[in-house]
């Protein structure tokens, strides 16, 4: 064990146990994965991805790209964790990943030998060809070779939640300057939400030996947030990343909610997805260290120095026992006296400026080397034994140690700041990008906006939070705190030549050689560079990485940073699960389900349910012994032809269209005439788009002079009433008219079939339902159970028929109540299927018909169209192309082989011409088995079809590869007369 | 104390759109109905009878224990100063109450319900899970009665269980 | 994004149906039409459009929303944009 005796955020009263690759170890609460592997001298924790190299635990923070491990098993595992960010909790089970068979040794580290076959755009020029190799054998290859964790291909059993936060100011990071901002705007009164990325906040306090007001740092937070908790005003939200901007001020948050926990209660949910409106946001996120470029920086036992001070102070855990310290900051100097604190002994501080700070001297007491003008270019051993050290003099030393803590220096971690695409500029005076243009409302602080100290981050903080206030017209108090002070300069040292490989992008193996190689093809600018090396697109998106990468790039092409840019941060700023973003939505619950008043009586029918758009519909009811849902069909369409037969069309979408100018308006958003329709009849319409193609169709029953009852398709409902308010409000806002739609008011069944009148005149005694009272398309009111109800004489089927309507609280009794009578009648249920049969054999349109790229005279409806006035879609439905009569037309189809079928999508083309688009004379668009006639039928568009009844044709079916033979006839298979309807 | 949240459907109301005829200002129908007509997003409660803006010259009026002609009865006071339509049968309300009920509709609804922006008499037309619904406050408990066409009701259902259970 | 709706309030855009460009005008006559149905500007800055609130008071409304930022300047209902 390397954990110091006393001292650290954590509870030594509460031991936890936990495996890595299935060894036991334990830590305290309090701990990470990572700090209780680093407690435990576990210094290896997964392979590289591309050379599977050994590598360790570079950070202690969410910038982490080298300790990667699967957290968990089974369905709950998750791959790609970072150990820096994970609570350990009791029972945790992790696992390294990238590695055959274990991690010790693992068989594809012989990458490594083929090192300059890996290098930056490999596979773009080793694996060109032949391109049938690719995908059978490269591919495979790689993706075993290279890559990170593996997914368990479970469903994700767990659930996710969402909330809606809405806050004058929203405060990203709850470090020194986050906590100011956030005290400063909430005592003003301000509605704040705090998100703090750790289990606590207090951020770089928790870390280092800092005071405020003279209270140590973590106190100080332990207090603000305290007084935070207690404000009603503002939410502290802990264990809370926020991972996006977006337009007009709104922010993505993911809370954390048990990913911290052993165990969980079933309904609890994983995360929370926040979405967060902020009428303005500080970005306090820190900032984060740069590692150093120099042979073997990656070997395990190489940390960043405020890796090792984290683990150091806030962990006690000792990442080693003899340390080497390189560091072009003076925050690394702190370093060195935090691990001689913690009883560490520093062998060597290196620093490659000529100068030392204050902190020299009780190093040099306490017997270290203090080699300035240094510098450290290459670490020896996985994991780490020694290092060579190219001295001021020109002399090489070697320096025995098991740790190696680095720092170049520090980037403000803007990332989120340029989520919205503005580049950020290069800044002398910080010696890194800073954000220039930010996002409305949003403003960097502290480290964020490259202003380091202690004392200037709090500043900062309460500037920002005051800012907040004022803009809002609230007077902000400005607290003054006292904050101790800190060297905090450095000069950045981008590349220390060395022998072994020099990592600037961890995650993706990327090396300074691969950035020279990118500036030497030509890959010179920084997006082609990014996409070419792939630095910086890991998971990671190269928070450690950027920076140096883009300065090695500016040197090889001899630019200055300034002039070589940098790249943009895309939303999620961290990992986020897919899950999360789902939230409830999935599976079943992808998309909300529409049920109608018949619902559950369908379902003790037995209805096979299809989805009409969100409706679920009845397909079919099938009865004990039928072998098919074709023998199914066939029975209802049947029963229904000869007796009568019940269908639930509630699903058809109803507007009621009211006010004096009602009819002017149906008169121009229909192709036909609606003003003359008589009170209590209706009549069949077609709209058309605005260029003239049919849109949809239904019938409009006219209640009285100044009250219309639209029914549009059940997939079109809510297209046609956008489509009317269109009409009402941006076209013709002068007509007094209104609209609303009424779909959801009515339950309405239609009942077909010969015997329908007798079963309705059972069923609803009282109402005359003879020719004389209720002729073909003709409507009533009456009243059933008290509740308004309506009764129309329309027909899909071409039977004689109705459709009963009632409110649709009274849906569910009338169905059971119109089976309780039809009993006597043998009435069958009915489904889409039969429905859509009977609407073949009448040759009634559907929405395989009304595809958008039909024209009303394609439809046969070209007379339908009224020259008395104008309508939506009348001068464009008049270009040449649109009205050419040779345009493939309506026909009805019947195999020559009766025998045969034919099938909706295949092509219509001459006999014995050739199987090509050449010849290609239409389509077939509905097609079906037709009980009544005994043979296959068809709807289909052919070229110049109404004027080719009695020929030939060859219906060519290249993707299910039947060719049939048709005859072309009328679309009307079944009663063209229409006798039946009018019965 | 109260239970922290309790959902009730709110049965035989009387519901129905009311749209004012062009150029029929709010006050006109609020005389013919003698309730106030919000030009806003606002409920309106008198007796039973609650009115709710849910857009621009646009009505939401619920009614307890109505008659089966409400809507009807409704449209001959209204007649030549508003359409109405009736929707008994088309919204189902669901009425959500206790100190929970806020936190509830804030993980569903993108409108900020904090005290200072949503409260008594406030009202919304909305989504809640991918469902279009109507909403308006009740009271200060606060109470929130929800609409929504009916055949959502199962999947609204299911929404709020999972929500509640994660409280 | 949230679209400031004159009846409603800010809304997220989630709940509205975009169309686009609010300037063309149809037509009275027999001429026109193509370019009323075809023919849109692409501005780079701010343009008028059109934007259906579906999931709220189902106003149609126009918002002026600048193409390079996305900042929304404004919006009015349609039927009070036209008069």
């Amino acid at each position: 064990m390397s954990r110091s005796p006393n001292g650290g955020l954590i509870d030594r009263s509460k031991s936890l146990s936990f495996t890595f690759d299935g060894t036991s170890y334990s830590g305290f609460e309090g701990d990470t994965l990572a700090s209780a592997l680093v407690a435990n001298d576990v210094r290896l924790i997964g392979r590289s991805f591309k050379y599977h190299r050994p590598r360790g635990i570079l950070t202690a923070g969410s910038e982490e790209p080298n300790a990667l491990i699967t957290l968990r098993t089974g369905a709950r595992a998750e791959p790609n964790t970072r150990a820096t960010v994970t609570p350990l909790f009791d029972g945790l089970e992790a696992t390294s990943q990238n590695r055959w068979p274990s991690l010790r040794f693992d068989a594809m580290a012989v990458n490594q030998l083929f090192a300059p076959i890996f290098v930056a755009g490999f596979y773009y020029k080793t694996f060109m060809w032949p391109a049938a190799f690719w995908e059978k054998l490269y591919e495979p290859l790689i993706r075993r070779a290279a890559g990170l964790g593996r997914l368990s291909m479970l469903p994700d059993p767990d659930h996710y939640d969402r909330e809606h936060g809405f806050c004058d100011l929203l405060v990203i990071g709850g470090g020194p300057a986050g906590l100011a901002a956030a005290l400063t705007a909430g005592r003003a009164g301000l509605r704040v939400i705090l998100a703090d990325e750790d289990v606590r906040p207090g951020g770089r306090l928790l870390a280092e030996h800092l005071e405020i007001d003279d209270t140590p740092g973590a106190a100080w937070a332990e207090l603000v947030v305290a007084e935070l908790t207690a404000l009603p005003n503002v939410n502290v939200l802990g264990r809370t990343t926020v991972f996006g901007v977006y337009d007009g001020c709104e922010y993505a948050a993911v809370e954390r909610l048990t990913d911290h926990l052993a165990h969980t209660y079933p309904a609890q949910p994983r995360q929370r997805l926040w979405k967060i409106v902020a009428k303005r946001a500080v970005l306090a996120t820190g900032a984060i260290e740069r590692p150093l470029v120099f042979g073997g920086n990656d070997r395990p036992g190489v940390m960043t120095t405020s890796a090792v001070s984290t683990y150091v102070n806030r962990f006690a855990a000792l990442p080693g026992r003899r340390a080497v310290v390189f560091t072009a900051s003076d925050s690394g100097w702190q370093t060195a006296l935090d691990l001689l604190a913690a009883g560490v002994s520093v062998a060597a501080v290196i620093d490659p400026r000529e100068t030392a700070p204050i902190a020299a001297e009780a190093l040099l007491k306490a017997g270290a080397d203090i080699l300035l003008g240094a510098r450290l270019c290459d670490a020896i051993g996985a994991p780490v034994r020694k290092v060579e050290v190219h001295l001021a003099d020109g002399r090489r030393r070697r320096i025995a140690c098991d740790l190696v803590a680095m720092g170049g220096g520090w980037n403000p971690a803007i990332g989120l700041g340029s989520n919205m695409g503005a580049r950020p500029i290069w800044s002398d005076a910080a010696q890194s990008f800073l954000l220039d243009q930010t996002p409305p409302g949003f403003v960097a602080a502290g480290a964020a906006a490259g202003r380091l100290a202690l004392h200037e981050a709090l500043n900062d903080g309460v500037t920002q939070g005051a800012a907040a206030a004022e803009a809002l017209g609230m007077p902000a108090l400005k607290p003054r705190f006292a904050a101790s002070d800190e060297p905090a300069s450095g000069r950045p040292l981008w590349h220390v030549l060395g022998r072994g490989k020099a990592f600037v992008d961890f995650q993706h193996d990327v090396t300074d050689k691969d950035i020279a190689l990118s500036a030497r093809e030509g890959f010179v600018s920084i997006e082609h560079f990014k996409r070419y090396t792939t630095l910086g697109m890991a998971t990671d998106q190269g928070k450690t990485s950027q920076l140096n990468g883009h300065a090695l790039l500016a040197a090889a092409t001899g630019k200055s940073i300034a002039e070589a840019g940098t790249i943009l941060s895309r939303a999620p700023y961290q990992p986020v699960a897919i899950g999360l973003l789902a939230g409830p939505h999935r599976e079943t619950h992808f998309r909300p389900e529409r049920h109608t008043a018949s619902h559950h009586w369908a379902i003790a029918q037995g209805a096979t349910f299809v989805d009409a758009g969100q409706w679920k519909r009845a397909q079919w009811f099938a009865r004990p012994g039928e072998k098919d849902w074709m023998e199914t069909v066939n029975r209802e369409v049947t029963m229904t032809r000869n007796g009568v037969g019940i269908c639930d069309v509630s699903t058809l979408g109803k507007i009621d269209v009211h006010g004096p100018d009602a009819a002017a308006l149906l008169d121009r958003l229909y192709i036909n005439t609606f003003s003359t329709l008589s009170i209590g009849k209706a009549r069949y319409g077609v709209m058309l788009r605005d260029d003239g193609i049919v849109m949809d169709d239904g019938t409009t029953t006219r209640l009285a002079e100044d009250s219309f009852f639209v029914t549009t398709t059940t997939v079109n409902a809510a297209r046609v009433m956008q489509h009317i308010d269109y009409a009402r409000h941006v076209l013709w806002p002068g007509l007094d008219v209104q609209a609303t739609s009424v779909t959801e008011q009515w339950s309405t069944y239609a009942v077909a079939g010969p015997h329908s009148r007798a079963l309705l005149a059972q069923a609803l005694p009282g109402i005359d339902l003879s020719n004389e009272a209720l002729p073909f398309m003709a409507a009533a009111k009456f009243r059933w159970n008290d509740a308004p109800a309506r009764i129309f004489r329309l027909s899909f089927s071409g039977e004689l028929a109705f459709e009963v309507s009632v409110p649709a609280t009274h849906g569910d009794t009338l169905i059971r109540h119109l089976f309780e009578i039809g009993r006597t009648f043998d009435a069958v249920p009915y489904g889409t299927e039969a429905l859509g049969v009977m609407r073949i054999e009448k040759g009634h349109l559907a929405g395989n018909e009304l595809n958008g790229m039909t024209t009303a005279g394609d439809l046969g409806m070209a007379r339908m169209m009224s020259k008395k006035k104008d309508f939506i879609g009348r001068v464009m439905a008049a270009r040449p192309g649109l009205a050419d009569l040779k345009r493939p037309s309506l026909v009805g189809l019947i195999p020559v082989d009766q025998s045969k079928q034919i099938r909706a999508g295949a092509h219509l083309l001459p006999p014995d011409a050739p199987r090509t688009t050449a010849y290609d004379q239409g389509y077939v668009t509905s097609a079906c088995w037709s009980p009544t006639v005994g043979h296959a039928i068809a709807l289909g568009l052919l070229v110049d079809g109404p004027n080719r009844h009695g020929e030939r044709i060859t219906v060519h079916d290249p993707v299910r590869g039947a060719d049939v033979q048709a005859e072309v006839c009328n679309p009307v298979f079944v009663d063209p007369e229409g006798v039946r309807v009018r019965a | 104390m109260p239970d922290p949240f309790s959902a009730e459907p709110r049965n035989r109301l009387g519901i129905a759109s009311v749209m004012a005829r062009k150029g029929i200002a709010a006050a006109e129908i609020c005389a013919a109905l003698g309730a106030r007509m919000p030009d806003r997003p606002l409920a309106t409660f008198i007796g039973g009878r609650t009115v709710v803006g849910t857009g621009p010259g646009t009505w939401l009026v619920t009614e307890e224990d109505a008659a089966p002609d409400f809507a009807e009865t409704l449209q001959q006071v209204l007649a030549g100063l508003a359409s109405v339509s009736d929707q008994s049968g088309g919204y189902a309300v669901q009425r959500l109450s206790g100190p929970a009920a806020r936190t509830v509709l804030q993980r569903g609804a993108a409108i900020d319900f904090h005290p200072t922006a949503f409260s008594t008499g406030s009202a919304a037309t909305t989504v809640i899970a991918h469902i279009g619904i109507i909403m308006w406050q009740v009271d200060e408990q606060p109470t929130y009665d929800v609409a929504m066409f009916r055949s959502y009701s199962q999947s609204f259902r299911h929404w709020l269980n999972q929500t509640v259970a994660a409280l | 994004m949230r679209i400031p709706c004159p009846y409603c309030g800010d809304r997220d855009s989630q709940e509205f149906v975009y169309r686009g460009d609010a300037g063309p005008v149809r037509p009275d006559g027999e001429e026109g039409f193509f370019d009323y149905v075809y023919l849109r500007d692409n501005p780079a800055g701010p343009i008028r459009e059109h934007w259906y609130h579906a999931q709220g008071c189902r106003s149609w409304i126009v918002v002026t929303r600048d193409t390079r930022s996305h900042a929304i300047h404004g919006a009015t209902l349609a039927a009070e944009a036209a008069r």
